[in-house]
């Protein structure tokens, strides 16, 4: 029981444990849209779990029913939601622990990893998997199981959002979540989902609030390294610009470094057409128009002439505030929830 | 947002390929004699919205009638539960991601009195959260796309008035990113899809203007980044171009009024190429299978940017012009 081996096939129709149930055959009436060729394992299955589904059976045996299906369909969303209400029913009344049933919400979690592994573009695993650790009330390990997902893809959407889920739910805005972010960002510093995630946890959550000392000093250092490692980036500088706007620094502190990747005057070789784009703002707001515009002009004609239109649009705009993000904007309010 | 503040669509002077029209629309009306193909049972807990995805796309191929009316409309009606909501499939769950898609596909056909509209606004109504957010169904996984799903299902019945549309603006404004992106909540990592979706709320709510102007700029200029070198299209930094992005980014810079600032001619070529030019149909890019997931977004990218011969696609709905105008007017 509930051993969830992929080797097991169970014959739901012959099988003793599954007499009591009457299957009930999917009806697509005479509706021609609706029918579909399905294979006869899969047809089978599914006409069991509209069995216990209809009787509202909760027991252990569900257990494999789902897994059996969510195996060949893993995106079948009613079948996970059934599943995570039998688990809940199978607690409450301990039938984990009925003396044939080997079953805890661990295994079921291993199991979830297994399949997250299998399917990674699946989102429904990940909402299950947040139903269980909310109602468990615990992270323990879940923070090295989505290192795990990280390991063979380290911008997985869906695996990012449910670690920023667990970071919130349980405050673990902490030094080991910072060095998670280290590591990723060391092994790709173009990963722009740890530049996101990072920004989250040293700035995004604290809103209006104040940053910590030395926090502020410590992210444009981290920034400007991961600059100049690779210089087009677009990553860190949009990082680089978001920490200098939450500690109200004027961006033409940046003059000095922009420019050694972007030597305008006299033209050298520029190694960065985000520090062309930062040059320009800053030139600007320094009223040094012919040195912004002369930024403007090399982005649209040389070094980013897909998007010239939006160089000139820019170009237009020089001597305006218009274009200016005050310090409050582009700062989501994130709370920690525990 | 207005179609008529875009810039003239640039005219193509020389056109790269062909658009294989009649190929398209007999690949769409394919889909439905393939039910004994293994993906096609694989992708059951996606039909209202293969359905919705097929039917826009042939209206936009001025192909209007190549799909059923009738057997379309009971096919939706089969979908609906006693909550009012819209599952996958009939037996499926009710789910706010097909829910949409069924009320877009009786709005396109003009029939949304065949199914019980106000039993459906109980529903979605049901969903919102008190952040202002929705869940997608009774399990709660809550997502900006809700917010766009749930809202455009009212507005298209005439209810946004049954929820607090101004607690869903606001989560939505809580979603912008240091980049100017939008990501699926609060601190998540911007992405073209839940850009499309944040300013479809804000578009559909008339609350663009909640954004500043230099917002507006900043959010419209990270979309044009998402253009490559070869001229397709990708939906975050530093990840590979796929032709669903013609939709998600373009639609987006189409209700910024900046559809300009990207190079819509390399696009256009670019998504010419992922057509499959034997079956009809087209990839995520080029050379890889087809489905119809693709072809619609493609179809859009290349209706918003003028490509002659496409009936126009409306950048917030994601419906033919026809069918918003016939819904809420004129704009």
């Amino acid at each position: 029981m509930a051993s969830y081996d992929s080797d097991d096939e169970v014959d739901y129709a012959t099988d003793p444990a599954w007499t009591d149930i009457t299957p009930l055959p999917q009806d697509d009436g005479e509706n021609p849209l609706a029918q579909i060729a399905y294979p006869p394992e899969y047809a089978l299955a599914m006409s069991y779990l509209r069995g216990v589904m209809a009787v509202n059976d909760h027991s252990a045996r569900v257990l494999d029913l789902t897994a059996d299906i969510i195996g060949m369909n893993a995106a079948h969303y009613t079948v996970w939601g059934y599943r995570f209400k039998t688990l809940m029913a199978l607690e409450t009344s301990n039938g984990f622990n009925d003396g044939k049933t080997d079953w805890s919400w661990r295994k079921e979690l291993d199991w979830v990893q297994s399949i997250a592994k299998q399917y990674e573009k699946n989102y429904q695993i990940w909402h299950h998997r947040q139903l269980i650790i909310d109602h468990l009330n615990d992270p323990t390990g879940e923070r090295d199981r989505t290192n795990e997902m990280f390991a063979s893809d380290s911008k997985n959407y869906h695996v990012w959002t449910y670690r920023q889920w667990l970071v919130k739910r349980f405050n673990l805005f902490d030094a080991e979540e910072l060095e998670a972010m280290d590591l990723l960002l060391d092994d790709d510093v173009r990963n722009n989902s740890a530049w996101n995630h990072r920004y989250f946890i040293t700035l995004g959550r604290l809103g209006a609030e104040d940053p910590a000392e030395g926090v502020i000093d410590r992210e444009i250092k981290f920034a400007k390294e991961a600059i100049s490692k690779a210089p087009q980036n677009p990553s860190p500088w949009n990082y680089l610009k978001a920490v200098l706007r939450k500690g109200n620094i004027n961006l033409a502190s940046l003059k000095d470094f922009c420019e050694r990747f972007a030597p305008v005057h006299p033209e050298g070789e520029i190694s960065s057409s985000h520090a062309l784009d930062i040059l320009s703002e800053i030139y600007d707001e320094a009223g040094d128009f012919v040195r912004a515009e002369q930024a403007l002009v090399l982005l649209a004609a040389k070094y980013d002439p897909v998007r010239k239109n939006y160089w000139r649009y820019r170009k237009r705009l020089l001597g305006s505030d218009e274009n200016v993000l005050i310090a409050s904007e582009k700062t989501p309010t994130v709370h920690a929830t525990a | 947002m207005s179609s008529s503040s875009q810039p003239p669509t640039v005219a193509f002077t020389n056109k790269p390929e062909e658009l294989f029209v009649e190929k398209h629309v007999k690949y769409i009306q394919s889909l439905d004699t393939r039910k004994d193909e293994f993906e096609y049972w694989l992708t059951e807990h996606l039909r209202l919205n293969g359905v919705y995805w097929g039917l826009t796309a042939l209206h936009l191929l001025n192909h209007p009638d190549a799909l059923p009316r009738d057997e379309t409309i009971k096919f939706v009606k089969s979908c609906q539960h006693p909550s009012g909501g819209f599952g996958a499939h009939p037996e499926h769950d009710a789910h706010l991601l097909y829910t949409l898609s069924a009320i877009q596909i009786l709005a396109i056909v003009d029939a949304l009195d065949a199914v019980d509209t106000a039993a459906c606004v109980t529903y979605v109504a049901g969903l919102q959260k008190s952040s202002g957010v929705f869940a997608g169904d009774e399990w709660g996984e809550e997502d900006t796309r809700f917010v766009y799903t749930g809202l455009q299902t009212l507005k298209i019945l005439g209810r946004l008035d049954a929820v607090d549309v101004e607690k869903a603006v606001e989560f939505v404004l809580g979603c912008q990113n240091y980049d100017g992106g939008f990501g699926v909540v609060p601190g998540a990592e911007s992405h073209s899809g839940q850009i499309f979706t944040c300013l479809g709320v804000l578009s559909l709510t008339n609350t663009l203007d909640r954004l500043s102007p230099a917002s507006r700029d900043q959010v419209a200029g990270w979309l044009a980044q998402r253009q490559l070198p070869n001229g397709g299209l990708n939906g975050r930094p530093e990840k590979l171009e796929d032709v669903c992005y013609s939709w998600w980014v373009l639609s987006s810079l189409a209700m910024l009024g900046k559809l300009h600032w990207i190079d819509q001619n390399k696009l256009v070529g670019w998504i010419l190429s992922c057509q499959d030019d034997v079956r009809g149909g087209f990839a995520d890019r080029k050379g890889n299978a087809v489905d119809v997931f693709h072809t619609v977004f493609a179809l859009c990218g290349l209706s918003l940017v003028g490509w002659g011969g496409l009936k126009e696609v409306d950048p917030v709905y994601c419906m033919p012009v026809e069918t918003t105008k016939r819904l809420f007017g004129p704009k």
